[in-house]
């Protein structure tokens, strides 16, 4: 079902694209104009990190960095900073999105969680070397705490709705049928 | 027989699709890598730069989303439109005993009806008498607000108006009753609000009736705290925050909200715009409060100053 032809390959590139798209809307969306209010996972972060590991090859390097740019300029955060260490988790994930295929969700929601805490932390770390504000560090552990949390969801909604899964090998003329 | 063929075959093709996509990993590899260190040194650059130069990249980020969010803004209104109907829906079913409170609210409005219609005629014509006339150059720009921040981190909120209505940087920013924010970022068709929530917004006030002085610091709560007080004991909960007009950036006098004491014993300003629904915003127009700069000569009447010169 997960036949790789060029028309599949771009159109779930423009598919994630538009995932992107979507996520900025309802961040955006004019509903939440008093402080204190929710604070709600990093849905980009999370769907990237599990598109990374499910097809490397839908999340093309260049997509994910100007994604992660557009978000961080659209949402008031200092542009390049987050963009920069989703980056590198993805890429991270990404090379291994090969030994993540054969292993279990526990496990890959372990190495995920691993690389949301620790850009999380490093985002902090540069941010006060360089002297920037900083958020209070109760609302940066939520949102750590709360994307992690949401990771698992956004595997699910991935694998079944959007009919993103990792390859198997019978995925591969599985049904013995090649376009 | 046949089916075992196909299998093998099939096997076949996938074996050699495996080894071709482990030959195409192979040959990417390095390009991938130079890709993808290209794109972290360009991320890079452009935070160090943000660092660097704020206000270019500020601005820069101001016409993205100039670019972006207003054409986002035929499906955003519906979309928003459709959660608030669904919320108020929700709240009918609080209906009755909003009802009694409101009853009994009106009641008291009531009385305090009275009150204010005596006293407009007392001002009226205190005024009538003084001759008075209110700033006629403090008018103001309506705007809808498109967008909010987006990130709990940071409060503000996108107005559609921007340079081409004549908006500029810093101008004070209400709802129908307080003061909501300070334009932050303008571009061509939208013009950003900090609101006072916000934990970058300092705004100095004059507490009423004390006339005590202090700044209105945001800090990310809905209720920000009061700094820089001079003398606590003659504030208490309940008195009125004005904004004073020091440091020229707001036109003195207008409402902020009420002081409250949080449970700390903290005091912090309940602020008098809704912030829960901030829809229509109004951008008063001003060009700065005009300094005083000489001694008043009417202190000193000219017959105490002449013997003074003799001397």
């Amino acid at each position: 079902m997960s036949e790789l032809t060029p028309s599949r390959l771009w159109s779930m590139r423009a598919a994630f694209t538009g995932l992107v798209m979507v996520i900025l809307f309802f961040h955006l969306l004019p509903l939440q104009t008093a402080a204190g209010s929710w604070i709600c996972p990093d849905f980009v972060l999370a769907f990237a990190l599990a598109w990374s590991v499910r097809r490397p090859e839908y999340v093309p390097t260049l997509l994910l960095a100007l994604a992660f740019l557009l978000t961080d300029l659209l949402l008031q955060r200092p542009p390049g900073l987050w963009a920069l260490l989703a980056l590198i988790a993805c890429e991270q994930l990404k090379l291994q999105s090969r030994s993540l295929r054969d292993a279990t969700l526990v496990t890959e929601m372990m190495s995920a969680a691993a690389w949301i805490v620790g850009i999380g932390l490093a985002y902090r770390i540069v941010l006060a070397i360089l002297l920037v504000d900083v958020p209070p560090f109760g609302l940066d552990v939520i949102q750590i705490a709360v994307t992690v949390l949401a990771y698992p969801a956004v595997v699910a909604i991935t694998h079944i709705f959007m009919g993103v899964r990792k390859a198997t090998p019978n995925d591969i003329g599985g049904k013995g049928v090649r376009s | 027989m046949s089916d075992h063929l196909t299998q093998r075959i099939n096997r076949k093709k996938g074996d050699a699709a495996l080894a071709k996509d482990r030959a195409q990993v192979d040959y990417a590899g390095p390009l991938r890598r130079l890709v993808l260190a290209v794109l972290v040194l360009a991320l890079a650059g452009v935070f160090l730069l943000w660092r660097i130069d704020s206000p270019r990249v500020e601005r820069f980020r101001a016409q993205v989303t100039d670019a972006i969010v207003p054409n986002m803004d035929w499906a955003m209104a519906p979309v928003t439109g459709t959660i608030n109907l669904v919320r108020d829906f929700q709240s009918y079913r609080r209906i009755a005993e909003q009802n009694t409170e409101l009853r009994r609210e009106l009641r008291q409005m009531q009385a305090w009806k009275e009150a204010a219609l005596q006293l407009e005629q007392e001002n009226a014509r205190l005024l009538d008498l003084n001759n008075v006339r209110l700033d006629p150059r403090l008018t103001y720009i309506t705007g809808v607000v498109l967008a909010d921040s987006g990130s709990p981190f940071r409060q503000s909120v996108l107005l559609n108006v921007g340079a081409r209505d004549g908006i500029v940087e810093g101008w004070a920013t209400m709802d129908g009753i307080g003061l909501v924010g300070r334009i932050s970022g303008v571009a061509q068709n939208t013009a950003r609000v900090i609101l006072a929530t916000d934990a970058s917004s300092r705004i100095p006030a004059i507490i009423q009736p004390s006339g005590q002085k202090a700044i209105v610091a945001g800090d990310n709560s809905a209720a920000p705290p009061i700094d820089f007080l001079e003398n606590r004991e003659l504030v208490r909960p309940g008195d009125r925050v004005v904004t004073s007009g020091d440091g020229g950036v707001f036109p003195p006098g207008l409402l902020m909200g009420q002081v409250a004491a949080d449970p700390g014993g903290r005091l912090r300003v309940r602020l008098a715009a809704d912030y829960e629904r901030l829809e229509f915003l109004r951008v008063l127009r001003h060009y700065g409060n005009e300094p005083v700069s000489d001694t008043g000569d009417v202190l000193r009447p000219a017959a105490l100053l002449a013997p003074e010169v003799g001397e």
